[in-house]
């Protein structure tokens, strides 16, 4: 089917999302809660994209293609919603997400560079007891990449979201950690993190030394 | 949700085992808190596994507050809210020595709050284990030990023959089993033009069609009995008191959709609820209008109820099936929409408890009846609720394009003190002031006033109600009821709060991008509704809110 | 991510078969991180903790880093010189008095198909000799063997993609989420999506929890249970006459056989309830498009490659293979064992599989070498250790490979290597065999090496060096080739990419294959001289005289071990998730915390009735041998059957095992040892024994 993406018209398979056309086209939007091997989650709400005829933006990643649509990626409100859902995950950070991470970058690409939310921030809490893998509970913003990597790609059914608005985070097991679950170390909660808080122990010295 | 997860439970039990939710609520209830090991019994019972059901232990209220011998909740709801400021809470906090959420050291008492306990006729409410009582001494009369069961609020209609006031009869199942073909019922019910009962208004024949035309053998009817909005006891009444009329609802919309089988999600806070369900389904059973080849129609249906745990989150239909599969009350991107992929990924309708009501009457008297309730208004009639501030609060049968005034005055007697405002149809509507009363009763009319029909409960603030106070009040519940998936929400709200919390004036320009981030960006009605009461307060009480 | 660090190098991974691309990081001259690559076309972005967290063996402090020659009793340091030095010396002699025959080699089947390559050349060109094989020997030499005799080519007929494309899989004597975790874990997403598991072996491995029906057959009956299936498909219609007709041979001499295994029959030698082999034949049989796959629980038997050819048969008969959904996935082990004999790092084959003893093969050969090539086969590798104890065998050239702890009956195999004159070990630590070398040379990791592995999918795939050999260290083809010219042979290679230009140019089966071509995705052979390459077999013809497929008729035999009053329970071996087969490179990484032992499993009743308990230390003895391992008491095994793994040379697991092997092939009877397993009674000691002492 064909639709519209900035004024590109663009080809793509039935059952295809938006975000999937607006790749396609060559236009950029980002994404947080996000993975292409996973299925679209549709949390972050920072791949907003306007549609023509539709009362507000839509989110691109769990919206399907119809026939004829016309997206818009710079629309305004979108990006303006973007930007201000960016400013909050930012500031229920205890600090700065390091430079090298995906939530830096959407930052950097929405042009903000702090918030105006200060208010309270997640407690500092790290698991280091696996001899790979380290969790800083304190960076997590609930994306829900790791647990849906755990279960949709292993299947090894490690990891859950716990908790419940503002004091959501993630756990493995009963939450005695990634060793005491039936996690098989297998690092894709690691790869698919935006922000660091699932690492590695020798990535974790590497950010300290780029980032005294 | 995840396909994986509700394929393991399914897999491993389909619909009759207890979900892992079942499992750690009895552990709550039977021993006052939930061990690793209950946990782990949960994850065998039911087939989800440890780590999701520890995810699950930690979402929903009732699992996270520790239980002493003597349990009491504290109800902290609007209406609750509007009748005292909130000041039965630090009394009853103050005088028993335990913050909320604490058990006594010796285990003999713990204190929570809870919302809502569906008492607003009669706030504040108290619930003492599964004893309810409200009045305004309701604080002093716990503490020496005499509360006892709150009476009933009123259940009245201004029906000469009143549609849902009136008590469930099967007549309307009869009538379509022995003279209506599915497509026949189908077709009567979108005719019709019944709206969700429940918020949403989503016209409920268009979304039957859906769940019929889906593929697959086996499909669901659920009812939505998660009445969780504070100031509404509309659905407890229905469920407590005729409860056979939405069986009786279910059973039609079985028979319509092609499906056998009814849940009904009932709240713990309602804990007569399940309960009076029950025994309408057991003598249901016994009278033959559920079960197999009902009226030897070949339609067979049954019903089963269970309880939720505390999230409000959970009456949106996406969380509530979640909660019915025993996971986190989380809600999922839509599509795929339930009436094509629902409860254990098969299509399944929700309708919410006075929806199904409205059923019966269209199975037996048609459409047309049905339109001729309320002439010139929308269709059908309504129930409504009003809360203790009113001179006679109770639940009301009424006709959509009545005016608020004649609601408030005429039939609830006016607010004894002098109206402020009303917040109508939950606390995500928004809030009419007393000088805009002659608006109709009726879902266009209350939207052009920034409102919404809602669920139809309304409440009643008077002068002693500061609108700032009320702005906390709202944020903090809805911050505390995020499901906390969406960013917008699960930061926001929180923000929002700590905004009209904090001693600060509150920053307009950056109340704005927060109100916007919400409306538009939030993943469903709970973040995306938030702003709608903020919003009238901005327009009609901005000296009150303390602006910077 | 990769600005973070100085390099980025896309590589593919030296531990399983499964053959994950990764991505390896580099800074400050280590890898920091290794991640998936997200187009392995193998892996599609996801890896295990071995590809992608254990790593750090590769500058573990014992490391080998220099030659080292034996010198009273001790390995001494020595240069390079020395050790080429000794090495031609002693091989000269050893061959110039005893024959070129006198001396063997093993090649690593963890090392690059270029290594493998040169390695078979050191010994058929600068030794003269046929007496070279590598570990496939001990794994899937019972399916290379099994295959080509029914279908023609030895390799998987399809892809992990085909998992996607079935209704149905049996998987077979094997357990994808321990061994083959990348594939395991994408059979268990395509079984919660639909697809209907049949998992056949003797533990209830975890995808059976995933799966429409478990057989757990007693050890050792895997062909009745196969015979089983292969006579409800023929008396219930199940069969496809037409592919019968058309593209096979000898079904009427199977048709014969298999009235002799009716469900009742299977049921008695197999303990498997007789309507399970009916369940079984029906799902595979109803259902379009279904593939079988298979690992070491089939071929390390006795009978383990006429296993293979009836589950050949079973494919044959329903016409369920070259087509998409429909394939035979052996699973192989190790990251190039399916290379290395590819290789034709073998005793009786050239590259492709073809016989040492064809002139014109052999012919091609000698003329790119410049040297006359025997044709007489050489030895296999229990046929080495056995000329070794014999006194005929005198010298041996180990290159990456730890026989003295993965080889069965490990006290044969140190006597194999305690007789020898000379030993030379290529390797990359010390180990169990080194003990017994007069020379070791530091070898490479697959981190430091370029080059081409292939996995089981026959997908080669380019191998390209993160980090620098370490201290003296050199890559293996740096090795071989200057040992080869301290024999006299200079082989001349520039480097590893044209090590495979000539083996494309003297093998059919890889003519199109270059290092330009791989590129990211690798090509599965064979592969055609413009690049085509073969991602399903066997689509129009089978690779045998004729074009067609052969049945193969065998009955079922009895195993070479069996139980009886002292030996009451049978011992299965496989391995674990976190380790791989000799440790000798997770073990030296933070698996070990995960992991620190080889547990033995047993079931809760065997336990009970021998008062063992759970974490108990016990002593298990088989008919050649004695260990002491930790229990563990599960009931994924099944009672009158124990498991343990082979990864800790503190076990010493393979002393148990006996010298029962694959009729065809020889690979050893890993499966089936009958053992007595009891409870310390008294103080532990601590070095394992022989039966006898």
């Amino acid at each position: 089917m064909r639709l519209t993406v900035d004024g590109r018209e663009v080809e793509v398979e039935p059952g295809s999302t938006v975000l999937e056309a607006v790749r396609r086209a060559g236009s950029a939007v980002p994404t947080l809660c996000y993975d292409p091997r996973q299925a679209p989650f549709g949390a972050c709400r920072v791949c907003l994209v306007g549609l023509a005829g539709a009362p507000a933006p839509i989110a691109a990643c769990t919206t399907p293609c119809r026939e004829g649509m016309s997206i818009d990626t710079r629309d305004p409100a979108a990006r303006r919603v973007a930007a201000t859902v960016v400013e909050l995950v930012l500031s229920e950070l205890p600090q700065a997400p390091a430079p090298h991470t995906e939530l830096a970058e959407v930052a950097r690409s929405l042009g903000v560079c702090g918030t105006r939310f200060a208010g309270a921030t997640h407690e500092v809490e790290h698991d280091e007891r696996h001899p790979y893998l380290v969790l800083r509970h304190e960076l997590c913003i609930s994306c829900g990449r790791c647990v849906r990597a755990c279960d949709e790609l292993q299947g090894a059914f490690a990891l859950t979201a716990t908790g419940r608005g503002f004091e959501a985070n993630i756990a493995a097991g009963l939450g005695g950690g990634f060793r005491e679950s039936t996690c098989v170390s297998c690092g894709a909660c690691a790869d698919t993190c935006p922000t660091g808080a699932i690492t590695e122990h020798t990535l974790l010295t590497l950010e300290q030394e780029e980032h005294p | 949700m995840s396909d994986n997860l509700v394929e393991l439970i399914r897999r491993h039990h389909g619909e009759t085992a207890p979900t892992a939710l079942e499992v750690l609520k009895e552990a709550i209830e039977s021993r006052g808190a939930v061990t690793d090991d209950d946990r782990r019994r949960a994850a065998e019972v039911s087939g989800l596994p440890e780590a999701a059901v520890h995810g699950v232990s930690t979402f929903y209220d009732d699992l996270l507050q520790p239980r002493g011998r003597r349990h009491l909740r504290i109800c902290t709801g609007t209406a609750c809210f509007a009748a005292t400021g909130g000041s039965q809470v630090a009394e009853l906090s103050d005088a028993l020595g335990l913050d909320l959420g604490e058990r006594s050291a010796d285990g003999s008492i713990s204190l929570a709050e809870t919302v809502c306990l569906g008492l607003c006729h009669s706030s504040p409410a108290l619930r003492d284990g599964d004893l309810v009582d409200a009045g305004g001494d309701v604080v002093s009369r716990a503490l020496v030990g005499q509360l006892r069961d709150a009476a009933e609020p009123a259940w009245r209609s201004v029906f000469e023959e009143p549609v849902l006031t009136r008590p469930g009869d099967w007549s309307g199942l009869e009538r379509a089993l022995r003279r209506l073909t599915p497509e026949d019922l189908l077709e009567e019910v979108t005719a019709s033009e019944v709206r969700g009962r429940g918020g949403a208004g989503f016209p409920a024949g268009r979304k039957w069609q859906f769940a019929r035309a889906a593929p697959g053998e086996q499909k669901f009817i659920v009812a939505n009995g998660d009445e969780g909005d504070p100031g509404s006891y509309i659905d407890k009444q229905l469920m407590e008191v005729n409860p056979a009329l939405v069986l009786e609802g279910m059973a039609l919309a079985g028979y319509a959709v092609g499906a056998s089988h009814g849940f009904v999600l009932t709240r713990s806070e309602y804990p007569r609820s399940k309960p009076a369900l029950e025994a309408a389904v057991s003598a249901a059973r016994a009278q033959g209008w559920l079960g197999a080849d009902i009226l030897g129609s070949g339609h067979s249906f049954d019903v089963t109820v269970l309880e939720g745990a505390g999230s409000y989150v959970v009456g949106e239909e996406t969380a509530l099936l979640a909660c019915l599969e025993g996971l986190r009350g989380v809600v999922s991107a839509r599509p795929p929409f339930p009436a094509e992929r629902g409860l254990y990924g098969r299509p399944t309708v929700v309708n919410n408890i006075e929806t199904l009501a409205n059923i019966p009457f269209i199975a037996r008297r048609g459409a047309a009846a049905y339109a001729a309730l309320s002439p010139g208004a929308s269709n059908g009639s309504k129930l409504v609720c009003f809360n203790e501030r009113f001179a006679r609060p109770g639940v009301w049968e009424v006709r959509f394009g009545t005016s608020m005034r004649e609601l408030c005055e005429d039939l609830a007697g006016g607010v004894r003190a002098g109206l402020k405002a009303l917040q109508i149809g939950g606390p995500l509507g928004g809030i009419l002031p007393a000088h805009r009363l002659d608006t109709a009763f009726d879902f266009d009319a209350l939207a052009a006033e920034g409102c919404m029909l809602g669920h139809g409960s309304i409440v009643a603030f008077d002068d002693q109600t500061d609108m700032r106070s009320l702005a906390r009040h709202l944020l903090r519940f809805g911050a505390h009821e995020s499901c906390g998936k969406c960013f917008p929400c699960r930061v926001g709200l929180r923000r929002a709060h700590e905004m009209f919390a904090a001693e600060a004036p509150v920053s307009r320009e950056r109340l704005e991008s927060l109100l916007e981030a919400l409306e538009l960006g939030s993943l469903c009605a709970h973040g995306g509704g938030m702003p709608a009461p903020i919003r009238s307060l901005l327009r009609h009480f901005p000296d009150e809110l303390g602006l910077g | 991510m990769s600005d973070r660090f100085e390099s980025t190098v896309t590589t593919t991974c030296g531990y399983c078969g499964v053959g994950c691309r990764l991505e390896a990081h580099v800074t400050g001259g280590q890898v920091a991180s290794i991640t998936p690559a997200s187009d392995g076309p193998a892996n599609h972005g996801h890896t295990c903790l071995k590809g992608r967290f254990a790593h750090r063996f590769a500058r573990a402090r014992d490391r080998l880093t220099e030659p080292l020659v034996r010198e009273g009793g001790r390995l001494r340091a020595v240069s390079w010189e020395r050790a080429l030095e000794t090495i031609s010396t002693r091989l000269g002699e050893i061959r110039a008095e005893h024959g070129p025959n006198a001396i063997a080699g093993l090649a690593s089947s963890r090392a690059t198909n270029e290594d493998c390559y040169v390695m078979a050349r050191l010994m058929r060109a600068a030794i003269g000799t046929n007496n070279i094989d590598n570990c496939s020997r001990v794994c899937h030499s019972p399916t290379s063997f099994a295959l080509r005799k029914s279908l023609g080519l030895s390799g998987a007929t399809g892809c992990f993609d085909d998992i996607d494309h079935a209704e149905v899989a049996i998987i077979i004597g094997a357990n994808p989420t321990q061994g083959h975790p990348v594939v395991g874990a994408r059979m268990k997403q395509a079984a919660l999506r639909g697809l209907k598991l049949i998992t056949i072996d003797p533990r209830r491995i975890e995808l059976a929890d995933y799966g429409e029906l478990h057989l757990a057959p007693r050890a050792g009956t895997n062909a009745a249970v196969v015979l089983g299936m292969a006579h409800v498909l023929e008396r219930d219609g199940l069969t496809d006459p037409t592919f019968i007709a058309e593209r096979t041979e000898g079904y009427d001499t199977l048709g014969e056989l298999l009235e002799h295994y009716p469900p009742a029959t299977v049921h008695e030698i197999s303990g498997i309830p007789a309507t399970d082999i009916e369940a079984a034949a029906h799902l595979y049989g109803e259902a379009r498009r279904a593939s079988i796959a298979w690992g070491l629980g089939v071929t390390e038997h006795k009978y383990g490659s006429e296993v293979v050819r009836l589950i050949c048969n079973v494919a044959l008969m329903t016409g369920k293979v070259g087509q998409a959904g429909s394939a035979l996935l052996p699973l192989r082990g190790q990251n190039n064992v399916q290379g290395s004999s590819d290789m034709g790092a073998l005793p009786d084959t050239y590259t492709a599989y073809r016989s040492v003893a064809d002139e014109r093969v052999a012919g091609a050969f000698e003329a790119a070498w410049g040297v006359p090539l025997s044709r007489e086969p050489g030895y296999k590798v229990p046929e080495m250790l056995d000329a070794a104890v014999a006194g005929e065998l005198k010298a041996m050239y180990i290159f990456g490979e730890d026989i003295a702890q993965t080889d069965p009956n490990s006290a044969h195999v140190v006597k194999a290597l305690e007789s020898l004159q000379f030993v030379v070990c290529q390797d990359i630590f010390e180990n169990e065999t080194t003990r017994y070398a007069d020379v070791v040379l530091p070898a490479s990791a697959f981190l430091e090496k370029q080059g081409t592995f292939t996995n089981a999918e026959r997908r080669i795939q380019l191998v390209e060096p993160a980090i620098p050999p370490p201290g003296q260290a050199r890559t293996d083809l740096e090795i071989i080739a200057a040992v080869s010219r301290a024999l006299g042979h200079e082989m001349g290679y520039a480097g590893p990419s044209e090590v495979m230009d000539e083996i494309a140019a003297l093998t059919p089966d890889f003519a199109g294959v270059s290092y330009e071509r791989l590129g990211r995705r690798g090509l599965q052979w064979p592969v055609a001289p413009d690049g085509s390459d073969a991602p399903i077999l066997y689509e129009e013809r089978f690779s045998l005289p004729g074009g067609r497929a052969r049945f193969a008729a065998l009955p079922y035999k009895e195993p070479g071990d069996a139980v009886d009053e002292g030996f009451p329970l049978i011992l299965v071996t496989g391995r674990v998730l976190e380790h791989y087969n000799a440790g000798t490179m997770t073990r030296r990484t933070g698996n070990l915390e995960l992991v620190d032992r080889d547990w033995l499993e047993i079931h809760p009743d065997d336990a009970g009735r021998l008062w063992i308990s759970d974490g108990e230390r016990v002593s298990v003895r088989s008919r050649v041998g004695r260990v002491e391992l930790c229990a563990r008491v599960t009931e994924r095994i099944e009672p009158g059957h124990v498991f343990t793994s082979f990864h800790f040379p503190e076990a010493r697991t393979n002393l148990l095992v006996g010298s029962s092997a694959d009729v065809n092939t020889s690979c050893p009877e890993y499966k089936v040892v009958a053992v007595d397993v009891r409870p310390m009674s008294e103080r532990a000691s601590t070095r394992p024994a022989l039966a006898s002492a």
